[in-house]
């Protein structure tokens, strides 16, 4: 014969999970001996003197009242809930809890049916950690996703660098080739006049004079593909000031640039007096481009103007030509290697190395360069120096 | 933007002034079925869920905007722009009071007076200030959030034992209750729990109802005190409950004190 079903009491005493019964606002009415079990109380001590909230860690009390117990109020019922409840010892205690809202005689009472969810508990708790070590892993890839990215980029520019400098030198070579070609050509036509025996005294006197000014373009040519290399590739061009009077340096290399510009107006203007710090050589180079340039571009029916200025701090070179201003799209490039203008004659005087190594003389020099250029003024190059030999803020 | 789809708007009601509900953190507009009905046949009442609550679009859902309550307040001023007519009185729940507060500063005809329901301006104590938590407390809170992965986010919702005492509740509608997507729950118990308002209470803000629950652990009494001494156009109410959502357990305090409330308010159209 089969055993007695136990009595309904007995089975809700201690039935397999945790039966409570509170108010609607959470105030216990009645517990069952497997909740006390499971929590440690006795159940005098939680019937009328404690609610459910008081049993839930502060986390688990605000999700009471932010969603439990409006949920419970609205739809009547909640279930799977997984909260912890403070064992009486001050341990938690993982649970699932189900809830139901019924009207008793038209008294709402809440009926609560607990489970221990230890198991399910270690298991979630894995899965967060899983989860937070998947989010970790994913967010090193993508760090190394950006680097990888970003040495791309690097990479690119570093070829799109190199294309250009491959391109940039089969350029000059071009340009260098052709430059170069004039003069020597020139130079071997007075060559073959020299071998004629028929030549007369006068005329050879003549050829000499051209061959000598084609030796000096080609040397020209080369010294400035010389200072480019040094300026572009190695440590930049290399300056040895020493103390000097800039009017007179000036005024020496503007007598020399007379000589080579025959027929052409260079004025010389000087403004203060003193002692100043500066190679003199690059100085004169410096001159020879810039004024080289002034006659290329400038108008021919009007004075190219050199102006030294000394004051107490600085000197100031300053080089000026009229004629047709230069193009604004220009300005922004002009001191970079092989930009050129439009020169009056059409035709290429040197490789386009000139403001570059001007540019290279002034910071080797720890000075500043300037260009003005319109219609109304004119074109003006001002460069200013420290007397003393000192780096000039850029501005 | 589609403001109506973005935040699941409800418009429902008329009148010459706009009552705009907005549900605090937890929940969706679905908090408001036993008051807003009861101001429907006098004004224009217009409900809405938080982006990433209810039924709002949660692909509208920005991590970034939603980073702070700042994200919901612009949100918030552009609902009230597209949906209010006349003036507007906003009522809001909780976090949501705090997010009216912001709307309001950054819109300042926006809204001509506030219903704040269990208001808090920081959760967390901070020197003399009482907010009710410390920061180990929130920490656990969202501990608790965290840990519930496969719990209260998603398994909220299918409430398996239906509802007995509520058969006017069709299974569609249960389902519908506070659903939330566990990630964005994490955020907004985050940006919720550690804001910091105080700084944003003061005469700027428009005519207030505090409405403070006599034992409210989210919103203590003493919040609410502070919130009415920051606010000098404010009145404070207590309502005699238990709990932080006395629009689903006193419905009917609710409605008298807002009542009394919107009767001193100046409602002529002055937008």
């Amino acid at each position: 014969m089969a055993a007695d079903v136990p009595k309904v009491d007995a089975l809700y005493a201690d039935a397999p999970c945790g039966l409570i019964v509170t108010e609607a606002d959470g105030c216990i009415r009645h517990v069952n001996r497997t909740f006390c079990g499971w929590t440690g109380y006795e159940a005098a001590e939680l019937v009328g003197a404690k609610r459910i909230q008081d049993l839930l860690t502060v986390g688990g009390r605000i999700f009471h009242q932010t969603h439990w117990v409006p949920l419970l109020r609205m739809q009547g019922a909640i279930a799977e809930v997984k909260l912890e409840l403070r064992h009486r010892g001050g341990r938690t205690l993982p649970i699932v809890m189900n809830a139901v809202s019924r009207s008793h005689d038209g008294h709402e009472l809440h009926e609560l049916a607990i489970f221990v969810a230890e198991d399910r508990h270690r298991y979630e708790r894995e899965l967060v950690r899983e989860r937070e070590q998947a989010q970790q892993l994913l967010a090193t890839y993508m760090e190394a996703q950006q680097a990888l990215a970003s040495a791309e980029a690097r990479l690119r520019l570093a070829m799109d660098a190199s294309e250009d400098r491959a391109r940039f030198a089969e350029q000059m070579v071009g340009i260098v080739s052709h430059d170069l070609r004039n003069p020597l050509t020139a130079i071997k036509m007075g060559m073959q006049m020299l071998a004629s025996p028929t030549i007369s005294g006068e005329k050879r006197e003549r050829v000499f004079v051209h061959m000598e000014a084609s030796v000096e373009r080609a040397r020209q040519l080369t010294d400035d593909l010389l200072d480019f290399t040094q300026a572009k590739i190695g440590s930049g061009l290399s300056v040895a000031p020493k103390p000097i009077n800039v009017h007179r340096v000036v005024g020496e290399a503007v007598h020399e640039l007379r000589m080579s510009f025959f027929g052409r107006r260079i004025v010389h203007v000087e403004e203060g007096e003193g002692v100043s710090s500066a190679d003199p050589h690059r100085l004169t180079q410096l001159l020879g481009n810039l004024v080289g340039n002034a006659m290329a571009y400038g108008s021919p029916d009007h004075p190219v103007t050199i102006t030294t200025r000394v004051d107490a701090e600085h000197f100031v070179i300053e080089v000026h030509n009229w004629g047709t201003p230069i193009a604004a799209s220009l300005l922004p490039v002009l001191f970079e290697p092989m930009t050129r203008g439009i020169e009056a004659g059409g035709e290429r005087r040197s490789v386009g190395l000139g403001l570059f190594i001007v540019k290279d003389i002034m910071r080797a020099h720890g000075g500043r360069i300037a260009v003005r250029s319109d219609e109304a003024s004119g074109t003006v190059f001002e460069m200013v120096f420290s007397r003393h030999g000192e780096r000039i803020a850029t501005g | 933007m589609n403001i109506e789809a973005r935040n699941n708007v409800r418009v429902t009601g008329d009148g010459p002034a706009t009552l705009v509900f907005a549900h605090g953190f937890g929940c969706d507009q679905n908090m408001w079925r036993l008051v807003a009905p009861a101001f429907a046949d006098r004004y224009r009442v217009v409900l809405f869920d938080l982006v990433g609550s209810g039924g709002s679009d949660i692909s509208s859902y920005d991590r970034a905007k939603y980073e702070s309550l700042d994200g919901y307040a612009d949100d918030l001023v552009d609902l009230i722009d597209a949906f209010g007519k006349g003036p507007v009185v906003f009522v809001g729940h909780s976090v949501s009071a705090m997010i009216g507060v912001l709307a309001g500063l950054k819109a300042p005809e926006s809204i001509a007076a506030h219903v704040m329901i269990g208001p808090s301006p920081c959760y967390i104590d901070d020197g003399d200030y009482v907010g009710g938590f410390s920061r180990d407390d929130i920490v656990s809170l969202l501990e608790t959030l965290d840990s519930n992965y496969l719990g209260w986010s998603r398994a909220m919702a299918p409430a398996i034992m239906g509802a007995p005492d509520r058969p006017e509740l069709g299974a569609e509608l249960t389902n519908s209750f506070c659903r939330t997507d566990p990630e964005i729950a994490r955020q907004f118990a985050r940006v919720t729990f550690l804001s910091d308002s105080r700084r944003d209470l003061d005469r700027r803000v428009s005519p207030s109802l505090i409405l403070q629950c006599t034992e409210d652990i989210i919103a203590p009494v003493a919040v609410g005190e502070y919130v009415h001494r920051a606010l000098p156009r404010s009145t404070l109410r207590l309502i005699d409950n238990v709990g932080h959502c006395p629009h689903l357990s006193a419905p009917q305090a609710c409605i008298d004190a807002m009542n009394d409330f919107l009767a001193t308010v100046d409602l002529r159209d002055g937008r």
